[in-house]
């Protein structure tokens, strides 16, 4: 079987439209994240608890809220988590070290006070105090750039510099993304969500550095084509492989998404988001720009001899 | 069959039965059921080799089998590095033996950097216990009590450092409170008169606190102006006769306050060698009314919890249904303990835990045993655990609690069997999807894929690793890119089979073209799966670590492999079809 007999799609050509379309979904990203002030941070990052609780009987999201508020706890988010009897009770109390984590515990004692009719299980508890917060905060951001630097190092020794440059444009399309669908559905940044950035960049990458390896092979067999010929031939023979690879990789991060289970819902999304756009970004922003760059650089080399 | 494809089929087979012996215990543990191991409760031989088994097969990690992960930081202010570092050393010992006491199996405490100590405690039943045992200091002081003639002027200092804040202060809700109280309390417990005369006896001047007692109980309208120029005496409620060994109080919803004004840096310059401390507990005086003693003491402490040799819980013979901890010192605490009681007969002793006093008995006479114990309402189990806690011995230093992830056992559970389903639902799709697509071809990579998880499962279990959920999503992740690389070399394949060439060198040339590609696009993620190990704590440590592994591992079965297998299947000359 194959999805594709020898095709000729004009990558290059649409490179354009695509160019337009990815600037417009970062623009919209950016006005979300500026909007929303940044990224929403989870409590790994700003500090605060979260306490994931199973209450019998069902009571209302609104009936723990007042609870909590009549107990004082202003701010305190409240929501179903994954199934009706799970509620996520997050609050963050940047006050100090101390009294954050020992807050979990008696917001914990005043529900069951509150709700003195159910029976509360706390399934889960996550505290961070605001110090470990900014650490994993400069750690994660340091994570990022660390990991887009490395990759550039690398494409460059084994490619060369433009196709690194290339490389990190589409990575960088496609973390502005995620965070821009993130911050459009109002999800939380948290430790797991930067480890599903760092993948998305490796995915990302692994199928860009695919398609270079083609491109690179292929300058050397047809000397005779041009650069953008080269560069559409090199995608459309990738792309059974990437359409594939794309396709079974998504696969196993939605069964992850369903079947997974609550805790690792938004890792899970995160990871099927990131496949379907780098899988795009590969084909449409990080070679597209190779093109781009060349010609650029012919252009300035005839206007040079033209002024000489 | 040459001599290269030989050696590669041999090393091949080894590795994946290698594995394949490797991960045996983890099949026994799996196959145990939880009622067997139940059962095994009562057999400790039973219960050895089920431990044997466990400790073999793959360790699952705190969010799969719950448990509670925390980082504690230790206060090293004024230390210098290598207090700091014997600090640190310390305080992992001793909380190491409070753990031990507590009765947790295979705790983990580790330290981190120069100044965290990380507890992992599995399979924890309490965690608000476990946290009151890891986070106390657990400093048992003896003091004396001064004698209520100084009060007088310690107040007056602690007033004197404060009045400058007093403004502040005196705007905050709380002071409104606090105003609003004293009548209260004051009606049930009128004070008295001659009492406060013999304190306040020489210096009835304006400035003087006692003189304006009933000003202060009585008084509504001129509270702001007492609280200004007495921010601390007018948190106070002062009460003769309450106790014996101390007439000052303080109203439960300024305790807080209190103890700020007290932990203050400007409090010991101004007092120099008293402090004032506060009970561990108030004392109900009736209408909703709690009153919390305030003792003033010596700085000097004339007995440490480091003379202690015994501590145990035993119920209160004062108090039926309360618990107490009786104490035993050592011999050299023991004479310390003995002179000091002899000194001071008819004084009071005031026993304090991290700065908070528990009791402050009189001494009736000299106390040669060097026994003791500390009284408080204490349930059984609070009771217990400050035994144990004393017997384990003080912190050198302070803890806080920076950090702490708690996974209940059940949500553990759901999350193994939501992980293993997902993961056994995903390959089964990949599976499928490459069988149709590839057909004979399809079979090779299916055995590549089911090959990469037994031996990355073989691979954490032989080198201890710990498999989380976000490790058993790695797994997951692992199985969509181990296919990548047996699409790129069967695209490959194809693409030389289309070229006309034999079937073999198309193989052939099939796996030298995409062995280049392979390795450039997974070095890349192994790129960012190093800086997720590197940079990673708890939750993403477990992802990284097996999305590494699984990328070298996927590499292997792919290249090696794969290859062994498909030249095997090709090696006939004459073969003219294959179904790729």
């Amino acid at each position: 079987m194959e999805f594709f007999k020898n095709p000729k799609i004009n990558f290059v050509g649409g490179m354009k439209s695509a160019f337009i379309v990815s600037v417009i979904l970062v623009g919209l990203s950016v006005v979300s994240l500026v909007i929303h002030g940044g990224p929403r941070m989870s409590i790994d990052f700003t500090g605060g608890s979260v306490l994931q609780v199973k209450v019998d009987p069902v009571p209302e999201v609104a009936d723990i809220r007042s609870t909590l508020e009549g107990k004082g706890y202003a701010g305190v988010q409240v929501t179903e988590f994954g199934s009706a009897d799970e509620f996520l009770i997050t609050f963050a109390d940047p006050e100090s070290t101390t009294e954050t984590l020992d807050a979990a515990q008696l917001l914990l004692n005043d529900l069951r006070e509150g709700l003195s009719g159910s029976q509360i299980e706390l399934r889960r508890e996550e505290s961070v105090g605001p110090k470990i917060g900014s650490e994993l905060r400069t750690a994660a951001i340091n994570s990022v750039v660390a990991a887009l630097a490395l990759i550039v190092l690398y494409i460059t020794v084994r490619f060369v510099f433009r196709y690194g440059i290339a490389a990190i444009l589409a990575l960088v399309h496609d973390v502005t993304l995620t965070l821009g669908v993130f911050s459009l559905l109002n999800f939380e940044i948290s430790l797991s969500i930067i480890a599903a950035f760092l993948t998305i960049i490796g995915y990302s990458l692994n199928d860009t550095i695919v398609v270079f390896d083609r491109i690179r092979e292929n300058m050397k067999l047809r000397r005779k084509e041009s650069y953008r010929q080269v560069i559409n031939r090199s995608i459309n023979e990738c792309l059974s492989r990437t359409m594939l690879t794309s396709l079974t990789t998504f696969f196993v991060a939605a069964t992850l998404y369903v079947l997974g289970g609550p805790v690792i819902h938004d890792f899970a999304f995160a990871l099927c988001f990131g496949v379907l756009i780098g899988t795009y970004s590969s084909m449409f922003i990080a070679s597209p720009v190779l093109v781009w760059w060349y010609e650029r650089r012919i252009a300035d080399k005839k206007r040079a001899a033209m002024e000489m | 069959m040459n001599r290269s494809l030989q050696i590669r089929a041999g090393l091949t087979l080894v590795i994946l039965l290698l594995s394949l012996y490797g991960l045996l215990p983890t099949f026994k543990a799996l196959s145990i059921s939880p009622a067997e191991r139940e059962a095994a409760r009562d057999n400790p031989e039973r219960m050895a080799e089920i431990a044997e088994i466990d400790a073999q097969a793959i360790r699952r990690g705190l969010d799969l089998k719950g448990g509670m992960y925390l980082v504690l930081e230790v206060d090293q202010t004024g230390m210098n590095a290598s207090e700091s570092e014997d600090a640190l050393l310390r305080v992992k010992e001793i909380l190491y033996n409070r753990i031990d006491k507590f009765g947790v199996s295979e705790p983990e405490i580790t330290t981190f950097g120069s100044s965290r100590i990380v507890v992992k405690l599995p399979g924890l039943q309490d965690p608000e216990r476990a946290k009151n045992l890891l986070g106390q200091t657990a400093k048992l002081e003896f003091r004396m009590v001064r004698p209520a003639t100084e009060i007088e002027a310690a107040l007056l200092k602690m007033d004197e450092a404060f009045k400058s804040d007093a403004v502040a202060t005196a705007d905050e809700p709380e002071a409104d409170e606090a105003i609003d109280e004293p009548e209260a309390a004051s009606a049930e417990v009128p004070a008295e008169e001659d009492a406060l005369a013999e304190a306040g006896d020489d210096s009835a001047t304006a400035e003087n606190p006692f003189g304006e007692l009933d000003d202060l109980t009585d008084l509504q309208p001129t509270n702001d102006e007492y609280l200004k120029d007495h921010p601390f005496t007018g948190l106070l409620a002062i009460q003769q006769g309450l106790m014996q060994s101390t007439p000052l109080f303080v109203l439960e919803q300024n305790v807080d306050r209190v103890q700020q004004m007290l932990d203050d840096p400007r409090t010991p310059r101004k007092l120099r060698d008293v402090e004032f401390q506060l009970d561990m507990e108030g004392m109900n005086v009736g209408q909703g009314q709690t009153l919390r003693p305030l003792y003033l003491v010596s700085t000097r402490t004339v007995l440490t919890g480091d003379q202690l040799t015994d501590a145990i819980a035993n119920s209160d013979p004062d108090r039926p249904g309360s618990w107490e901890v009786d104490f035993t010192l050592s011999s050299r605490g023991a004479r310390q303990f003995a002179k000091v009681t002899g000194e001071n007969v008819g004084r009071f002793l005031a026993i304090s835990l991290d700065g908070r006093i528990s009791s402050a008995p009189v001494i009736q006479g000299k106390i040669p045993s060097g026994q003791g114990s500390i009284s408080g309402t204490f349930t059984h189990a609070e009771a217990s655990d400050l035994a144990l806690l004393l017997r384990a011995g003080a912190l050198p230093a302070d803890v806080f609690i920076a950090e702490e992830r708690t996974v209940g056992p059940s949500l553990g559970s759901d999350s193994i069997r939501m992980g293993v389903s997902a993961a056994l639902y995903g390959s089964v799709m990949v599976i499928l999807f490459m069988l149709f697509y590839y057909r004979a071809s399809g079979i090779v990579t299916v055995l590549a894929l089911v090959s990469n998880i037994i031996i990355l499962m073989a691979v954490l279990a032989q080198f201890d690793l710990v498999l989380t959920l976000p490790g058993i999503a790695g797994i997951i992740l692992t199985v969509g890119m181990a296919v990548d690389a047996n699409v790129l070399i069967n695209e490959r394949i194809r693409e030389e089979l289309r070229k006309d060439k034999t079937i073999r060198a198309s193989v052939q040339s099939g796996y030298q073209n995409a062995t280049r590609t392979i390795v450039d696009a997974n070095v890349t993620t192994l790129i960012a799966g190093g800086i997720l190990l590197w940079f990673g704590t708890g939750p993403i440590k477990g992802f990284a670590v097996t999305l590494s592994i699984g990328i070298l591992t996927s590499m292997f079965t792919a290249l090696v492999m794969t290859r062994v297998i498909m030249e095997m299947m090709t090696r006939r000359q004459g073969k003219q079809k294959m179904s790729i």
